[in-house]
This record gives structure tokens, sequence and C-alpha cells, in this order.
């Protein structure tokens, strides 16, 4: 709107700046060319535009591209095509970009034993490289947060801890991610409908629908929720080839992510890379609804908390405590023997 | 400011040539100056971090052979090859003479035939004697783990990798030695991965612990900080 | 249809006529524009990391200029509250300069909520898929865009009524007014709510920020056009009553005490309280362990405002240079109020504990100043239009008369 007013405001002031027989050749020359200065004045406020590189310029599929939820199968095919082709120009690796679909009968839950977890932020990068985080600017799903023993208050925790070794014997550990909710805020709030629960209980953004208003990150009381402020800078070589639509594809300036629970992983029967990695088997995972899986029984036998419990969203992701707590802090080698024998 | 209208007293409601020259010369200008960019961007972030391998190697931390096996010298004998040769005494107090490398610290637990079977030494010992294989050490850890054991069966305790739906794939469920030396249970300490290191996230957290907004006004929390540990080896 | 046209044509000739002052005034927040755009086509190409908005801090100085410009945008209720449901007709003749503020403040409204978003390209997603009714955004989405219609239809109606030389018919335009005085308090609520909304965010999370939005904003709208009718007055001839400026001198004055009382409650229940949920508050008045980049900023914003509500208690603020300190002090203590006291704090500490601080940068900076004079470029393009239209010095009789002759026309309207 500037620029156009600028333009005209020019031509246009012409017969009215000066009236009638007044005008004449020199004063519409100075016009003309407070009009041609106003218009370079714009086309340089304009310039940086052809910086802009083919990537972030949508095509005309991508802008006509529907929602995910809108797709006929067939017109989701052709969108993985299209998305296969564009990372693999893009990244220079084959990889296979599917849309997987949720598993009848299946709820996942996540649990988290609080007593064992060691800090060693091992599962951050694993879902990191997993999930073909931008490694610049660095987007990490997990946040591993270094708790003061005898408080369970996050303002007091620590999150760059770095010790030579962990545990610190002063502390415990509570990894944080997205804890898929049941009733998730960040859903409620989308103005586009770009987030939303799928029927096995993963809360999952459509990356192609997204504008990137960031309400719901501003929703999640677990800040779970990341924004692309620069376009992701992946290496090549890091770059994991097996993708799924909602979950790990490579992601675009500008758009929220989140943790699917690794959703190209979970959907074919495996783990998640966190829990694939952690070293301590802290981290246990499955469908709930199988009663004889590990995270039916932990919610039977053990006993849980959820985070935050009183925002009243009914997390999916439940930390656990063991009978008794990890002996880190006990030399063992103190113990008198002759006392217990 | 507004300066919108009749200005009639003042009789200079037009602008002249000058004034739009004037303007046109402030445009030009602007339009040079941000030709020039004058404030270009510049990447408020460093470049990708280095995440050495091993923190997203899946391995376990320890990867015993589960046979009664030692190696000597380029050869593999089974234990039962030198033991036949020297059996030893049901009790014995006296300082080893082999196997000096192993350091028992496995709390009170501190005689061999606690656990190694004295009678074959292919296997362990269950609490009648009986042997158990060297390839199911998590039934001997159970004869005192009870609780662990229990948790474990269900694989609630230590890792499960592999598939959470049985029907593609198996659940690898780690025995209790991929995670713990039996001399020396308990989990071994680690160097910690990169932490953050996001969007201008600036200075790491200061140390909160003292600060005024969170203090914890319980009398523990101003003792030294060695009295808040419990004394080692009290309630167990 | 024609004729309307040609009102149109005359109102954007209009806009490039004035003395130099005019001229100058114009040339100046053009360049400020420009520069704005220039910051943002840096920002469409690089990405919000151009802001120093951060995944810990993800709104900003953006959000912050947009919600109290919401504020701002709904001052045009106050005025016409006391014409059309009191029949104080002090105000009757610069009601239309409120509403051309809410217009040009909601457009700027728009341009905040637009270059905040990441992906404006897909902006149509919104009309594709609206999560109506349980996205408070879509919300806001219906209540700026309907303040910002009914308004340009009030507004708009009023000066072509006036420019073909006629009556307004009250059918067209009042019921109309009383619709847009509902609609403002809804713009407030909405956009309040949409921060209200977030169980997540305790600083937010709590029922009296939507009526201390109202306040403020009831503050801040009117002492706004208190100014603008200043400005008018000096410059134009048009009519501006002392009354009508002491008549919104009494609205500043209430909306400010009960905005002071609002604060105190909130402040006293934070405070008192003293649970974890103190730690926003503490943060941007105390600042919270060494991080205290809000404190100078909100004490500012409490002595500006208490500054102000003594002056307009005080007989004194009758005087208008007085009102005038006023009003300057009431609105910038509840823009830093409104904006960054309201949006940034809530950030800070993450839910997690982590304290990041925001700062602004240059480029994000310069894209709100150039929004800023974007809009006050609008908003005097508006009343310049406006002042001779209304006088009747720029008339559809007056066109006929001078034979198509714009230039002439006009140059009466300014001579």
């Amino acid at each position: 709107m500037t620029d156009s007013g600028e333009k005209s405001r020019d031509d246009h002031a012409a017969p009215a700046g000066v009236p009638g027989p007044e005008l004449t050749r020199r004063g519409f020359f100075s016009k003309g060319s407070a009009a041609v200065a106003g218009g370079a004045a714009l086309a340089a406020a304009l310039s940086p535009l052809r910086d802009l590189t083919g990537d972030n310029v949508p095509s005309v599929e991508e802008f006509l591209q529907k929602h995910y939820k809108a797709m006929t199968p067939e017109e989701i095919q052709v969108v993985l095509k299209r998305i296969e082709r564009k990372v693999e120009q893009r990244y220079e690796v084959d990889v296979s970009v599917q849309d997987v679909k949720p598993l009848d009968g299946v709820e996942f839950v996540y649990a988290l034993n609080v007593s064992r977890c060691i800090g060693c932020r091992k599962c951050v990068h694993a879902c990191v490289e997993e999930n073909n985080h931008s490694r610049a600017p660095e987007i990490q799903y997990i946040r591993v947060l270094k708790m003061e023993k005898g408080s369970i208050n996050v303002e007091t925790s620590d999150h760059h801890y770095d010790p030579p070794l962990v545990p610190e014997h002063d502390s415990y550990y509570m990894p944080v991610q997205c804890h898929q909710c049941a009733k998730p805020p960040c859903v409620k709030v989308c103005p586009v409908e770009a987030t939303w629960q799928e029927p096995d209980g993963v809360t999952v953004i459509d990356y192609d629908w997204c504008i990137g208003c960031r309400y719901c990150e501003a929703a999640c009381p677990y800040w779970a929720r990341r924004f692309n402020f620069a376009d992701p800078e992946i290496p090549s070589g890091e770059l994991n080839p097996d993708m799924t639509y909602l979950s790990n594809r490579p992601r675009s300036k500008g758009v929220m992510e989140k943790c699917t629970f690794c959703l190209q992983r979970t959907r074919q029967g495996r783990m998640p890379a966190c829990v694939e990695v952690c070293p301590t088997g802290s981290r246990k995972f499955g469908n709930v609804l199988d009663p004889e899986s590990e995270v039916a029984y932990i919610l039977k036998h053990k006993r849980v908390f959820v985070f935050k419990e009183d925002v009243g969203t009914f997390p999916r992701f439940f930390y656990y405590f063991d009978e008794r707590g990890s002996r880190y802090h006990e030399p063992l080698d103190v113990v008198d023997p002759g006392d217990s024998a | 400011m507004v300066k919108p209208a009749s200005d009639s007293s003042t009789a200079s409601a037009q602008v002249s040539p000058a004034g739009i020259w004037a303007i046109a010369i402030v445009f030009a200008a602007l339009a040079g100056l941000l030709f020039a960019n004058p404030w270009p961007y510049q990447r408020p972030y460093a470049g990708a971090g280095l995440v050495p391998e091993w923190a997203t190697d899946t391995a376990t931390v320890r990867s015993p052979k589960l046979k009664p096996e030692v190696t000597v010298a380029g050869y593999t004998y089974p234990c039962s090859a030198c033991h036949k040769l020297f059996p030893s005494p049901s009790e014995t107090d006296r300082a080893l003479t082999q196997h000096g490398e192993i350091s028992l610290e496995h709390g009170i637990n501190n005689r061999c035939f606690n656990c190694h079977s004295r009678t074959s030494r292919d296997a362990f010992a269950d609490h009648r004697g009986a042997a158990i294989p060297y390839d199911q050490p998590q039934l001997l850890c159970a004869k005192c783990h009870g609780l662990v054991f229990r948790d474990w069966t269900h694989g609630v305790h230590g890792r499960t990798n592999g598939y959470w739906d049985a029907s593609r794939g198996p659940l690898d469920r780690q025995k209790c030695i991929r995670c713990h030396d039996p001399h020396a249970p308990a989990f071994a300490a680690m160097r910690p991965a990169p932490g953050p290191n996001t969007l201008r996230m600036g200075d790491t957290q200061p140390d909160t612990t003292h600060h005024p907004a969170v203090e914890n006004p319980l009398l523990i929390h101003k003792q030294p900080a060695e009295s808040v540990d419990p004394k080692p080896g009290e309630g167990h | 249809m024609r004729l309307y046209f040609t009102f149109l044509l005359d109102c954007f000739r209009l806009s490039f006529v004035g003395n130099w002052q005019y001229h100058t005034w114009m040339a100046v927040l053009t360049v400020i524009s420009l520069v704005g755009l220039h910051a943002y086509c840096q920002q469409l190409v690089h990405g919000l990391a151009t802001t120093g908005m951060t995944d810990q801090v993800s709104w900003g100085l953006y959000i912050a200029n947009f919600t109290y410009l919401v504020g701002l945008a709904a001052a045009a209720a106050m005025l016409v509250i006391p014409v059309y449901v009191y029949r104080n007709m002090h105000l009757h003749d610069v009601v239309i300069f409120g509403e051309l503020l809410a217009v040009a403040v909601i457009i700027m409204c728009l341009l905040f909520v637009t270059v905040d978003l990441g992906r404006p390209d897909r902006f149509l997603h919104i009309f594709l898929r609206f999560n109506f009714p349980m996205s408070m955004l879509t919300w806001d989405v219906i209540a700026l865009n309907g303040y910002l219609l009914l308004n340009l239809h009030i507004c708009g109606y009023l000066l072509y009524a006036a420019y073909r030389g006629r009556q307004p018919s009250k059918a067209f335009y009042v019921p109309f007014v009383f619709v847009a005085i509902v609609w403002a308090v809804s713009i407030h609520t909405v956009t309040a709510f949409l921060y209200v909304g977030l169980g997540g965010r305790p600083f937010w999370n709590s029922a009296i920020i939507a009526p201390r939005f109202l306040a403020s904003a009831f503050a801040a709208g009117p002492a706004f056009i208190i100014l603008t009718l200043q400005i008018v007055r000096h410059y134009t001839n048009h009519q501006v009553t002392d009354d009508a400026l002491l008549t919104l001198r009494r609205i500043v004055q209430v909306a400010l005490i009960i905005n002071i009382f609002l604060l105190g409650c909130e402040l006293f229940t934070e405070f008192y309280t003293d649970s974890a949920h103190v730690a926003s508050a503490q943060y941007l008045y105390f600042g919270l362990h060494g991080h205290d980049a809000l404190v100078p900023w909100i004490w500012t914003a409490v002595a500006f405002g208490g500054v102000a509500t003594i002056l307009l208690i005080l007989p004194a603020s009758r005087g208008l240079k007085v009102l005038n300190v006023a009003c300057v002090l009431a609105i910038v203590g509840i823009w830093i109020e409104k904006g960054m006291g309201l949006i940034i704090p809530a950030f800070v500490p993450t839910p997690l504990g982590e304290l990041v601080e925001y700062i602004p940068t240059l480029n994000e900076i310069l894209v709100c100043v150039g929004i800023w004079a974007f809009g006050l470029l609008l908003y005097t393009i508006f009343v310049r239009i406006s002042v001779p239209v209304l006088s009747g010095e720029m008339t559809w009789r007056a066109e006929s008369r001078e034979d198509t002759k714009g230039g002439v026309t006009l140059s009466t309207a300014t001579a």
C-alpha cells in the first residue's frame, strides 16, 4: 500500500499541486522524479527478496496442497513422491517418505523411571538424529532437567549441566518431551487445524499446513513444541532416510514441529529412538491397551505421576519410581559385611 | 504533527517544486541506503555442534559373552579347564592367587561361592547348590534381588529394545549383566552428551539454589552439603 | 456507483494535497514505512531468526504491539458511548476521528499479526480450515475483521453522505454504531482470552486480564484521541470544543483509576500468595535470578501510569497542556504495560524453568516502527480527508460545479 500510494501520490499531486496554467514542464519533471525516486525506494525496500531461494518459495503444487486430512490416498501418494523428490534434490540422498496410518487398538503411552535416569542426554541426540532435526539452529525435542534432591521444582532445575560424569550425587534427572496429552492445549488453540491428535494418541503436525503463528508453542505447558526460526540445516550424511509425512521428514523454515513418539518407527512396531538408546532402561514405551505391555504393568503396579497434573492435559507420558531409589550416591565399599552376615 | 487540510493563513497550502525535489532526493537517498543493505542479517546461532558417536550408540554399556570362558594370551579356555585341576575349598579367607583383576564390590555379597558353583565352575549356583547356566544370569541375581527381578520380568527394570509389537518383531529384554558388572554392580557413571545450545540461548543458567526467590526454608537446606546426604549404608 | 468511485478518487487525490509541513510529515512516514518494509523482507528471506524471539520466548515485540493496538482500537467505542447512549453532544463532532483511528489501528493490528507469522504465504489456510470455535485466534480473526468492517462502514457512510451533501440516514449507521460498541468490548475480551485461556502460562491464566485490558484500553485510546484532536484543532479549522476534550479527560481519568485498582488486585494476588506461579511477576517487577531486562521498563510504566493518574485527578489537568502531558504519559505507560509487560514475562521462566531473556533485534524494531509509521500515515490521510469532507469543503456538488476539475475543487478545499 505504501508503495502504490507513494508513486501515485506524485502523479496525482501534479494537477492538484500546481493548478491549471502553472502546470509547467518543470513542475511535472520534479514530480516525475519524485515518483521515480519513490519507486526506486520501494524497489530497494523489496530488494532483500532477491535472496529468496527456490526452497523457500512455494511451488504451485505446494501452494495448492490440501490439508492432510482432506487429501485422498491418491493425492497423498502424489504429495509423498513430490516431497521425496524435493528432499533428494536438496540432500542428495535416497529417501523414502511414507504415510503410515495409526494401528487399530493401539494407544501409545510412555513411562520414564525417575529413579534410574542418570541424565546422560543420549536420548536427546538419538532423537535429533532419528527425526532429522535442524542441527543449526539447534532443535531438540527432549530437555533433560537436573533436579535438586528433595524438590520437584523445575524452576530450580539446571538444563545446562556439564559435569565430567553423570549422575551427580546431589541431583536426580527428569527428561521432558512432548507428553502427547489426551486433552492437548496445543491442538485446541491452532487456528488452522494444522495440528491434531491421532487415534493412537500422538499429536502430529501437518508441516505443510502450519502457518507458524506459534500459538501452540505458547499454549504448551511442557515446552514441547519447537519452531523453525531459520531454514533448518542437516548435514546430508546424517539424514535418516526412513521418513513419514507426519513425523521426521525435513521441515521448512517457519513451521512448528514436535515429538511424535517416532511415528516412523512406532507405527511399524518398533520402539522410539529415545527408548532404544537409553543406556539405563529408564524409558518405557508401548501400547497401553495391551494388558501384557510394559507400560500397562507400570500404570498398574508402580507409583506414577504426571508432570503438571493441575493443568488438566491428561498426558500419556508418565514418570514412575522404583520402590527403592538408586544407590548412586552410596559408596558400596563402606558397607560392613560383618553386620549383615 | 499531523498537518492535514487548510492552513489558509499561511497561504502555503501547496508545495513548491523545490520541496518536491527535496522529497525526490530523500527517496533516492533511501533507495541507495536500502540497496546497500546497511544492516545485513547475521546468523544468531552457531553451526552444527559436534555430537560424539557414542552419544547416539544404542549398544548396551556392557557386552559380556554369557559363556563360562576365560581368554588368556589369545587362547580361550572354559572355566572348568583350570578349576578341574585346582578344586577350591568350600570356604576360604586367604587372599586370591588368581583373578586378581576382579575387585569385588557387591555390597555384602563378598563370597565367590554365593554366585559361582563350587563344584561345577561352568555354572552359577542357586540357593540349593543346583546349577544355573551362564547364559541365564538373571536367575542368579534373582536370588537376592527379588523385587528388581520381578520388575525386570515385566520389563519395568532394565532395557528393552526392538519391537513393542510382538507380532512384528522380537522384544529384546536385556539381561542384568549387560548393564551391571556382577562384581561391581553399581551402574557406572558416564560422560554426559553435549547440552543444549539453542538459538540465542545466551548465558547458561546461573546457580539458582541460593537465590532468595526460591530459598527453601527447611532447616535441612541450611546444613552444610555433606550432612544432607544420608549416611552410607544406612537403611539397608 | 460512479459517484462513489469519484468520491474515492477525490479522497485519494486529496491525500496528496497539503502544505509543506504535511508533505514533510508524510514523506518522513513513508521513508520509515519503507525501511520497515525492507526489514520485513529481510525477515521473509532469513526467517524469524532475524527477530529476538526464541523457542523460549516465542512471542515478542510484534504480539506486544498487537495487544496494545487492539486496546487502542476500542477507543472509538469510548467516544461513541457518550454520544449515542448518553446523548452527550460535546463529542458528537469528533466521534468520527475515533472511528477512523479504529480503522487505522486495526489495520496495524493485522499487519503485526502477519509479520509474526512464520509462513505468511499460507495465510489462506485460515479460510480453508477455520478452527472455530475452539481456537481463540479464530475468534480474534472474526472480532478484528468484523470491527474493521463496521468502522469502515460507519466512517465511509458518514463521509460519503457529507460528500454528497446529504444528511446521513440514521437507519444506515446508527444500528451499526451500537453493534460496534459491543464489538469494541469484544475485540478486547477476545484478545485477552487469547492469553487467559492458556493453563500452561500462569502469568496469563488470570480472570482479571480481560477487565484490565478494557480499563487500560479505555484509558490509552481516548488519551490518544485527545492528542489527535489537539492536533486537528491546531492545524485545521475543524471545530473541536474544550468540552469534548474535557469529556474525554473524564473517561481517561476513570479508566486509569480502574486500571490501577485492577493492577493492585493482580499484584496482591501474585505476591501475597507467593506460590510458584509468582515467578513471572517476580521477573517482571524485580528480576529473577539476576535476569532483569524488563524491570526498568515496567517501573517506568508504573511511574508513568501513576503520574498520569495523579495529574488527571488534579484539577490542573483541565488545563490542556497538563492534559497533553498526562495523555502522553498514559499512552506510553500503557504501551509498556500492555505490550512488553504483559506478553514477555509469561515466557520467562519457561514452563520448564529455563530463564532466557528476550531482547528485540534491530530488524524487529524496524519492522515495528515501520508498521507504526504506516498506521500513522493511514490515519493522517483519513483525518486529512475527513476534515474538509465533513466541513463541506469538498463535496460532490463542488466537484460537478467545477466541471470535474478535481484540481480546482481540491485547491478550494485547501485554500
